[in-house]
């Protein structure tokens, strides 16, 4: 397989930044004609150009005085700079139309601690260890997002892109059939969800930039409402071996421009992004290292001196792809092994809720969260989101080798064998 | 004082052809007229007239200077800085451990720094300065507007909404506590919409975008003149990446930190920036420190690092001229909103906020204020 280069990889992603505002010709800054012609005999076409030079250098390629050329410099600037709305005219908005403001996730509790469900126009990431749901709730979200906004859905299309070939469509089916028997009742109904989520598989880092890239029409044709990438981890892990000098900053360069990428597609059309991510062990005295999630033998080593000895210097499993990146998603909820078949969401990193914790099981309608009384869905007892310690599966391993019945975990055993 | 022609700032071509002509000084420029100018090194009569226009406003400048006016350099006594500094406002966190290792609260005239890892609270931050510099002077604050600008994308108008709305509810208390008539009149402007109102937001998607928005400031500010504080939410953001040209960006980020000491001292409004951490990795170990390099450190007058300790949210005062380092715990409260209606009454036994005029002697490190609900009990 061909490694893309660096080369390829920042190819891609430039070709973003001259399709926003910084690429306007200056033409269209309304300068005079005479000066974009001599601005552009020195290479200075658009504002980006303009607007990075200082203001000797201007003035010694405009040929103007001092002051005209500060005149010029608000000039472009106006060009370029993003309109101003004030906080009130944002809450009207909202208010206009409040559905739209989030994609509930019919988890009750989750959703009043998110003020509504997963928020629109902003990233959300979803980590774990492997089979402990990521893709099961990936999937359930693809289902709700394709439902009528008198459900709570987003009545509309999602598109899902998928790196490690973990999507099943019977599993799909399973989920809706169960999770809305009454409003999934006729054939018809499934074959129209199942037509509006697009699968795309992307295999690379550079692939999954482009596809990204490509969203913005697509998102328009197909009327998108909800994006899943299902996981950014996956291909950025493959190719990125960050003991190796220089892959470090090259790996954030190409999260950041790619969490960039998102963010502007995610306001631009408000609507929810959802990114899962994976897991790794950072060891508190030595640069992180990555928890070899080929060969399993491995991750239960590792997990297992991290899990059993609470001590600082034996490290611990957090979520993976670094510290920048936890940096760039806005939300981060974390699914981690309780007592199985118990598991345990967290509300790690949220602008509108605090810390905050959930029980839930996998069943045939996706995930669903245990309601009882032990339920204590305010701790106070969150860390660094990018810190955050995640149990992993060998902790449980030993309950469930006593307990004799395991209930049915159909989704995560048949369809998601590629997460291990 | 002859100023020398080389140092006016008239265009280069312009000055080339002066040079030439062999005109060494102001003085001898306006001596000779615009009719004269233009026959001896040919330029059109309007030009030289514009030419000596710029001239003769250089040389008031400089007189006006030296006279000790005003103009781009400004000179003060100590004295005349002590009164000013004294009678100058801060615009508070509501924390009051916070705001007493800042000396006060976030300073006017002053570039504050706010560093962080992910999810500790500086966006927070900056929606509660926003909401708090638009307090009414009779309660203790600057009544100022906001401007807000936003490179991450994490502005939530719902939160702000929360911290808006108790920030009226505490003032209502205050003034049916103490029954003063500028207390009352003030709320009558103090309300949700107006708070809301006078928040300017401007989204910035990339670095060009960042840059064309503060060298508007200026002419912003100007026709808003009661703003007070300009947050920039995510200053490390869209330089971290789009950038091979590592001196390009160190260039850039100088000129973005002289507009904004210029903005912050020319319009007296208090500058926010908020920074993330990045990853330096050492021999052995791997430490969090400030992005955007060491050089940026000299932008910032004062410079707050908040970190974890464990679950335990810390604030630490790194740089500032005036105040000693140190360190404090504080927690984010939370409004639950959500279908709770707040109950005036029982406000002040269970709210969790702090103001510096009722001093609670448990969470006194509370950081924002939140409407109370049934689940916080």
């Amino acid at each position: 397989m061909k490694f893309p280069s660096c080369e390829d990889v920042e190819a891609c992603a430039s070709a973003k930044l001259l399709r926003s505002m910084a690429a306007k010709k200056l033409r269209r800054a309304q300068l005079s004609q005479e000066l974009c012609e001599r601005l552009s005999r020195c290479q200075i076409t658009t504002c980006q150009d303009f607007l990075c030079l200082s203001l000797l250098e201007l003035m010694k390629v405009t040929g103007q005085s001092y002051y005209e050329v500060q005149k010029l410099l608000c000039k472009v600037s106006r060009a370029c700079a993003p309109k101003m709305q004030t906080a009130y005219e944002m809450k009207l908005r909202k208010s206009v139309s409040p559905s739209s403001a989030f994609l509930s996730t019919t988890l009750h509790s989750l959703d009043r601690v998110l003020h509504g469900g997963v928020p629109c126009g902003s990233l959300t990431e979803i980590t774990s260890p492997p089979g402990c749901g990521k893709t099961q709730f990936c999937i359930m979200l693809s289902v709700l997002a394709t439902l009528p906004l008198s459900m709570g859905g987003l009545d509309g299309a999602v598109i899902y892109i998928d790196t490690e070939s973990a999507f099943s469509a019977e599993r799909l089916i399973e989920i809706a059939g169960n999770r809305f028997p009454t409003y999934f009742d006729s054939d018809e109904k499934v074959f129209c969800m199942t037509r509006s989520i697009h699968l795309y598989r992307e295999l690379t880092c550079c692939s999954v930039l482009q596809r990204i890239m490509s969203l913005e029409e697509e998102i328009i044709s197909k009327k998108v409402k909800l994006i899943i990438i299902d996981s950014v981890a996956s291909v950025v892990r493959k190719e990125f071996d960050t003991k190796l000098q220089g892959n470090l900053a090259e790996r954030s360069n190409f999260l950041t421009r790619g969490a960039s990428v998102l963010k502007y597609l995610a306001e631009e059309f408000s609507i929810p992004v959802i990114l899962t991510n994976q897991i790794t062990t950072s060891l508190s005295n030595g640069p992180e290292i990555q928890a070899d999630l080929v060969s399993p033998a491995d991750d239960l080593s590792l997990s297992e001196g991290a899990s059993v000895s609470g001590k600082k210097d034996s490290g611990c499993v957090t979520a993976a792809l670094g510290n920048t990146w936890s940096h760039s998603v806005n939300t981060r909820l974390i699914l981690q092994y309780h007592d199985l078949p118990k598991r345990q969401l967290l509300v790690a990193k949220s602008p509108v809720s605090p810390f905050s914790a959930f029980f839930y099981t996998i069943e045939k309608s996706g995930l669903v969260l245990q309601d009882g009384k032990d339920q204590t869905n305010l701790i106070w007892e969150g860390t660094n989101p990018a810190l955050q310690p995640i149990r992993v599966r060998n902790t449980a391993l030993k309950d469930t080798l006593l307990s004799a019945t395991l209930p049915s975990t159909t989704g995560e055993t048949s369809s998601n064998t590629s997460d291990l | 004082m002859q100023r020398e022609v080389g140092s006016l700032p008239l265009a280069p071509a312009l000055r080339a052809r002066l040079a030439a002509a062999g005109f060494q000084t102001a003085q001898e420029l306006l001596e000779t007229g615009p009719c004269g100018l233009s026959k001896e090194i040919g330029i059109s009569k309007e030009e030289a007239l514009e030419a000596l226009q710029v001239v003769r406003q250089e040389c008031h400048g400089d007189a006006a200077r030296t006279a000790g006016g005003s103009g781009a350099t400004r000179k003060f006594t100590a004295l005349e800085l002590l009164e000013e500094e004294q009678a100058q406002g801060f615009i508070i966190t509501f924390c009051s451990a916070l705001d007493n290792i800042l000396g006060g609260g976030v300073q006017l005239t002053k570039i504050t720094e706010v560093c962080g890892a992910p999810g500790v609270g500086k966006t927070q931050l900056c929606m509660q300065l926003a909401v708090d510099v638009q307090i009414p002077e009779c309660f203790g604050g600057v009544a100022g507007e906001a401007v807000f600008i936003d490179t991450e994308g994490s502005f939530m108008v719902d939160r702000v909404v929360d911290i808006a709305a108790a920030c009226v509810q505490h003032c209502q208390l205050i003034a049916e506590a103490q029954q003063e008539e500028d207390h009352l009149k003030a709320l009558e402007t103090f309300s949700l919409e107006s708070i809301l109102s006078h928040i300017y937001y401007f989204r910035c998607r990339d670095y060009i975008e960042l840059l064309a928005q503060v060298y508007l400031l200026p002419e912003f500010l100007s026709e808003h003149s009661r703003v007070r504080l300009v947050v920039i939410d995510g200053i490390a953001f869209p330089f971290r990446h789009d950038f091979e040209d590592l001196s390009l960006r160190t260039r850039l980020l100088n000129g973005l930190a002289q507009q904004l000491i210029m903005v912050a001292n020319d319009h007296k409004a208090a500058v926010v920036l908020t920074n993330q951490m990045t990853t330096r990795i050492g021999q052995s170990q791997s430490t969090l420190v400030p992005a955007l390099g060491e050089s940026w450190g000299h932008a910032a007058t004062v410079r707050v690092i908040f970190h974890w300790d464990n679950s335990q949210r810390l604030a630490t005062l790194y740089k500032s001229p005036s105040q000693k380092e140190a360190t404090i715990p504080y927690h984010i409260t939370v409004s639950i909103a959500f279908g709770v209606e707040s109950q005036r009454g029982e406000h002040s036994g269970s709210c969790k906020g702090t103001f510096r005029h009722r001093d609670k002697s448990e969470n006194d490190v509370c950081l924002f204020v939140g409407l109370p609900s049934e689940g916080n009990q």
